[in-house]
């Protein structure tokens, strides 16, 4: 039997049976459009997740102070003093021709910000002049500050663009003065240092609270000498590599370095770590990936049960058909014209099911783009490949079976089937 | 018979329906067939008719003995082999025509053409052989919508479709009127007169009377074997039949 015939053959007995194989697509339809839409959210938090990382600056080498323990984890955080602003100034002498950029960041904690009669709590960090370059952040209006800034303490202030808006409002933030406050602890006086507005980043969004538009930046020196006081001492220094590529090689290159500086010959007690955007991207992709798989399998089970349902169907129309299976065998029909006829009618249901599966996933991610424009959804081509390749691996699967007996069936027994 | 289509020897088939139920349809059958023969095989229910019309249509194989249709040994066979020559040799038609509901005419008569034989001019070749059973104008009706005679002139149209050997009916006339049945009969013997073999099984023996040769089976044997010295007409039992 020629495959046309086959096709032909199949579409007419399913419209035949239309509220039947319309009521056991759906079976198919409703797990394909699971798998679509459930992968689709998946997706959008891993690449939301990715671009999060990615929006504080890309290939970029971190180095902390404190051990690594075993468990990759930091021992003293952000207490230790390990790091200073001068294993900086070495990575960057010593590195100068294979980095694109470094800075070194002090966080000074959260102040109060007053500006004439406005009140702000933001977080404070010290960073270094080349901070825009690292983290691939323009400012809005003004400059940022120089290197003479921090050579001087200046009190210098850029705003993130959140903070700039809700001290300023839509008035110009460039040029005024604001005033950090932190009260003083039992008996102790509250202290008020007062910081000249030179620039507003750009503003970024934020997603899953990872933003970082609600901050004030401060030259580190400033933040080292008037804020905190932890003199010199920094709390991460960050690395800009020149490419993707090199990363691994600028990390190890910064380790190297440090080590020699510390004086620590055995890199297992160094007192910093390094890490690297890759080793995080990586972190992070592992577990959207199992949240991906883990969603895509709860659509899988319903479309394993339309299959079962595909299966059903199946026998019961082969049962039904046991007399038209045992004209065409009487005819010539052999094994495999049979064989055929029934799994292709099963490959064209679920194939059926499978697009109409794909449209209907897709019409849930407009839906859920519409009313919930924070889910980033993404229905990329493979994951509609693999929704169609599935579906009709469905029919062959779930149809086989059934297309076995029927093929099997003995002609005289099939011919008196009444 | 100089150029016999089916040969028979001593074919035998049994059949197991429980432990202590065995049937022995049939005890060794010896039969030839000509070329452009009319037979019918008649005998009373048990006898092993039907068992030897399934081994003729190659619907079943028998348990021993060798039947040879057309010069091809038919024993040792497999089941897509044997439809193969059921596909190239025979032509069935049923007491219950056995048409396909959700086909037209035209399609059924169409309906061998898609497991073989020569697949080019499907639908002109299945219309001529409608028009030779006297359906032009019914191509595309359903089966629900002819007539049972209708039903089983589409069904010889079939039959005829890919050139058989040997036309094989099973009690062809048992589910039509008087009328129907003799203008399938007068189908049956207008085609054995342009030199088809025709093999009909049948327990009437009005319809019998009509073929060349009758074949009488009884306990799963041949009890008598002879010519039909004077076959009826059904042509000229139509011209005296009242108009429909």
């Amino acid at each position: 039997m020629k495959l046309l015939d086959s096709l032909r053959s199949a579409l007419r007995s399913l419209v035949v049976n239309k509220l039947r194989s319309a009521l056991t697509m759906l079976g198919v339809v409703i797990g394909v459009a699971a798998v679509i839409a459930m992968v689709a959210v998946g997706n959008g938090a891993s690449e939301r997740v990715q671009s999060t990382v990615l929006q504080l600056g890309s290939n970029l080498v971190t180095v902390t102070p404190g051990a690594q323990t075993d468990q990759g984890l930091r021992g003293a955080g952000a207490i230790a003093q390990s790091l200073t602003l001068d294993d900086m100034r070495s990575v960057s002498e010593q590195l100068a021709g294979s980095i694109q950029a470094i800075e070194a960041e002090q966080t000074a904690g959260r102040w109060q910000i007053v500006a004439g009669g406005t009140n702000w709590n933001a977080p404070v960090t010290g960073v270094t002049e080349q901070y825009p370059l690292v983290r691939d952040w323009k400012l809005a209006a003004g400059e940022f500050f120089t290197e003479s800034d921090l050579r001087l303490n200046a009190q210098v202030a850029v705003l993130g663009a959140t903070t700039a808006a809700n001290l300023f409002g839509d008035g110009e933030a460039v040029g005024q003065t604001i005033q950090l406050r932190q009260a003083g602890a039992a008996g102790q006086r509250a202290r008020i240092i007062s910081f000249r507005v030179i620039g507003v980043l750009e503003a970024k969004g934020s997603t899953f609270g990872f933003g970082r538009d609600d901050q004030i930046l401060v030259p580190t020196t400033t933040s080292q000498r008037v804020l905190t006081g932890r003199t010199n001492a920094v709390s991460s220094i960050v690395i800009k590599a020149a490419a993707t590529e090199t990363m691994a090689e600028t990390t190890e290159d910064v380790r190297a370095i440090l080590l020699a500086r510390h004086k620590i010959s055995d890199p297992q007690a160094a007192d910093f770590t390094v890490t690297n955007q890759n080793d995080t991207l990586a972190a992070l992709s592992t577990i959207t990936t199992t949240f991906t798989l883990l969603l895509g399998s709860i659509g899988g089970i319903s479309l394993l049960v339309g299959g079962i349902g595909i299966m059903n169907i199946m026998l019961v129309s082969v049962n039904e058909r046991t007399r038209e299976i045992g004209i065409r065998k009487a005819v010539g029909a052999r094994r495999r014209d049979i064989l055929m006829q029934f799994l292709i009618e099963a490959i064209a249901l679920t194939g059926t099911g499978g697009i109409l599966g794909i449209l209907l996933g897709w019409g849930i991610t407009e839906v859920v783009k519409r009313f919930q424009p924070d889910v980033l959804v993404v229905i990329t081509a493979g994951t509609v490949a693999v929704a169609v390749g599935v579906s009709v691996a469905i029919g062959v699967i779930f149809g086989l079976y059934p297309a076995v007996r029927a093929a099997r069936l003995h002609p005289i027994e099939a011919l008196r089937y009444e | 018979m100089t150029n016999p289509v089916l040969v028979l020897r001593g074919i035998t088939k049994t059949y197991r329906m429980g432990p202590e139920n065995i049937v022995h349809a049939l005890r060794g059958v010896d039969l030839d067939i000509g070329q452009g023969e009319f037979v019918a095989v008649m005998g009373p229910s048990g006898s092993g008719k039907s068992t030897l019309m399934n081994i003729i249509g190659c619907l079943d194989v028998p348990d021993s003995g060798s039947y040879v249709i057309r010069d091809q040994d038919v024993a040792n066979l497999s089941d897509d082999q044997l439809a193969a020559i059921r596909n190239a040799q025979v032509g069935f038609v049923f007491q219950t025509f056995n048409l396909l509901p959700r086909l037209d005419a035209r399609e059924n008569v169409e309906l061998p053409l898609l497991y073989g034989g020569d697949r080019r001019d499907r639908r002109g070749r299945a219309e001529r052989a409608l028009a030779q059973v006297g359906l032009a104008d019914r191509m595309r009706h359903r089966p629900t919508e002819l007539s049972g005679g209708q039903q089983q002139r589409v069904a010889i149209a079939r039959a005829l479709l890919n050139d058989p050997a040997l036309i094989l009916a099973d009690e062809p006339t048992g589910n039509l009127d008087s009328r129907s049945s003799a203008e399938i009969l007068a189908i049956f013997q207008r085609l054995n007169d342009a030199g088809k073999t025709v093999v009909m099984v049948t327990h009437e023996p009005d319809v019998a009377a009509h073929s060349r040769r009758v074949v009488r089976m009884r306990d799963g044997r041949v009890s008598a074997d002879e010519r039909v010295p004077a076959p009826r007409h059904a042509d000229a039992e139509l011209a005296r039949m009242v108009p429909a």
